[in-house]
């Protein structure tokens, strides 16, 4: 195992062939003109905290100006009024935007350069510039974000589907709700959201779902000691049967009107019962279907098509 | 400013208090807590909400709050209405959120 | 507008930030305390300005898409606020300004509401 792994390269080595300049190089560059003075030089390096300025001249890259030209040109005995075009380093290394990284890395040892100005292969024209640093913070986002998708990639279960063979499949979850608990209020919709997500369903199928499915649960949290949010999972179609014992609703018209609520003061000011559960569930989901009866209990059944179906 | 002024300018419907326009509006207050409204809103605000329940006037009443705003086109509850109405207290409608119409009122200078 | 515009206008103190996202471009705002009314019209990658602090606020942001809600009216949740926020990648402010000032703030500088926002 080991040798296997020594031999094969590094992710960081694998994105240094990946990445390419202009994805982490600095494109806002600050620049000067040759009849500049070191003064200017002075003052754009203290204030923008950079190492180093390309000096242009119409549209054309006359030489680059840097840290280490400053001091010598006051070592040497140079005023701040000298022109930049006598101080600046004329011959400048570049690269090109479409260079891979790899390409730069040993050129920073090489050449002992901190930065190179970064310009297009055709219009030779600058559009960019890049330091170690750059370097470094790209490949870092890059990791970062590989990572990630590596981790949902991992996880996915969207296969699933066509892994078990039949004529008609569908997953069950099912989730218990605790009524009048609302520190975890929310929790369990959460979950069937993650579930959703590692099963591929497209996010504005997943956002209906999710916030129809919120609002059952924060109505059986609100009004009943316990019910249970049962999602069945087609791969065409979520359909949602939100159940709970009790105390049921004797209006359930009435109920379903915008902004008509039954709840207690205490609950308004937790920013629920304001009569917009209900319709919110009606306007997410495809189909809703709610029965209740008085003491005995609700149940609310909603469906939402999955948008695949529609391309 | 006068209510008749944020009226006119923000286009919105008059339900209730169509006869006391004329009253001064010294800022503007905006929230959909009742107990918060309660407890930070100042006399002649003029109060944004969401909310349509009837103890909305209740509160307006009890903090001397000069009007209030309903937004996103909502129609207040019948009980609302009649209390408003029993009240004198001007009830309005937009049908722009919260945001867009405090934002409206802090453009023409209600703080 | 940049994420770090809008914690300046609002004198906004960080309470989670996630990853560094203060450059995040943020495209509209709303601003209610009815989780509901919320979930009802907010568009995905809107601010939310809310003077709820409960863990509902982060399961409605989570659910509709939000990733940065603002407290205003100096109001503070709870730890368990905050931490689930970190589970679920959503930027957290506070600000001490009133919902009405907050919405004005912004409002003044440029960022739009999510109902001037055309539907797609």
């Amino acid at each position: 195992m080991k040798t296997k792994d020594h031999k094969k390269p590094s992710k960081i080595q694998e994105l240094t062939y990946e990445l390419k300049v202009e994805q982490v190089m600095c494109k806002n560059v600050t620049t000067l003109k040759p009849d500049n003075t070191m003064n200017d030089v002075r003052r754009i390096l203290r204030n923008k905290k950079i190492s180093g300025i390309p000096v242009i001249d119409d549209d054309r890259l006359v030489g680059i100006v840097s840290i280490e030209d400053f001091l010598i040109c006051l070592l040497e005995g140079g005023g701040i009024n000298e022109k930049v075009e006598n101080k600046m380093t004329k011959n400048v290394v570049t690269v090109y935007s479409d260079d891979h990284i790899v390409q730069l890395v040993g050129k920073f040892d090489r050449d002992g350069y901190g930065r190179f100005p970064v310009v297009d292969r055709d219009t030779k024209k600058l559009v960019g510039i890049i330091t170690k640093g750059d370097i470094i913070e790209g490949l870092l986002k890059k990791l970062e974000i590989d990572y990630h998708e590596e981790e949902i990639h991992t996880y996915r279960a969207s296969h699933i589907f066509e892994d078990v063979i039949s004529d008609n499949s569908i997953l069950i979850f099912k989730y218990r709700i605790k009524g009048g608990d609302f520190k975890t209020a929310g929790e369990q919709t959460s979950k069937l959201r993650k579930n959703l997500l590692r099963l591929g369903f497209l996010p504005e199928t997943i956002r209906r779902v999710a916030i129809a499915a919120f609002e059952a649960e924060m109505n059986i949290v609100i009004y009943t000691p316990e019910g249970e949010l049962v999602a069945k999972i087609h791969p065409e179609k979520v359909t949602i049967n939100a159940i709970d014992s009790g105390p049921g609703i004797p209006d359930v018209k009435k109920a379903m009107r915008q902004g008509y609520s039954t709840a207690p003061d205490w609950v308004r000011e937790l920013g629920f019962g304001a009569g917009m559960g209900l319709p919110n569930i009606k306007n997410y989901s495809d189909e809703m279907t709610l029965e209740s009866k008085v003491n005995e209990g609700t149940n609310l059944n909603f469906v939402i098509y999955t948008k695949k179906n529609e391309d | 400013m006068k209510i008749r002024d944020i009226v006119k300018k923000l286009g919105l419907k008059v339900i209730s208090g169509e006869e006391f326009l004329e009253r001064e509006v010294t800022g503007g207050y905006a929230g959909d807590l009742l107990s918060d409204v309660l407890a930070n809103s100042k006399k002649g605000n003029m109060w944004v909400t969401l909310q349509i329940h009837q103890n909305i006037i209740a509160v307006a009443i009890s903090k001397e709050l000069s009007g209030i705003i309903i937004v996103n086109g909502r129609k207040p509850e019948e009980g609302t209405l009649k209390k408003a109405k029993e009240e004198k207290m001007p009830v309005m409608i937009s049908n722009l959120l919260t945001y867009e119409v405090a934002g409206r009122l802090y453009e023409i200078g209600i703080r | 507008m940049k994420l770090n515009q809008i914690i300046q206008i609002l004198d906004a103190e960080i309470l989670c930030n996630v990853k560094d996202e203060s450059n995040v471009n943020i495209t509209m705002a709303c601003g209610a305390d009815l989780m509901s009314d919320v979930l009802a019209f907010i568009k995905s990658e809107a601010l939310l300005l809310t003077g709820l602090t409960t863990p509902q606020v982060v399961y409605t942001a989570e659910n509709s898409g939000v990733n940065v809600v603002c407290f205003v009216r100096g109001k503070k949740p709870s730890r368990e606020t905050v931490d689930l926020a970190k589970e679920k990648k959503i930027v957290l402010l506070a600000t001490k300004s009133p919902m009405f000032e907050s919405c004005g703030k912004l409002s003044k500088n440029g960022l739009i509401g999510c109902s001037e926002v055309s539907k797609q």
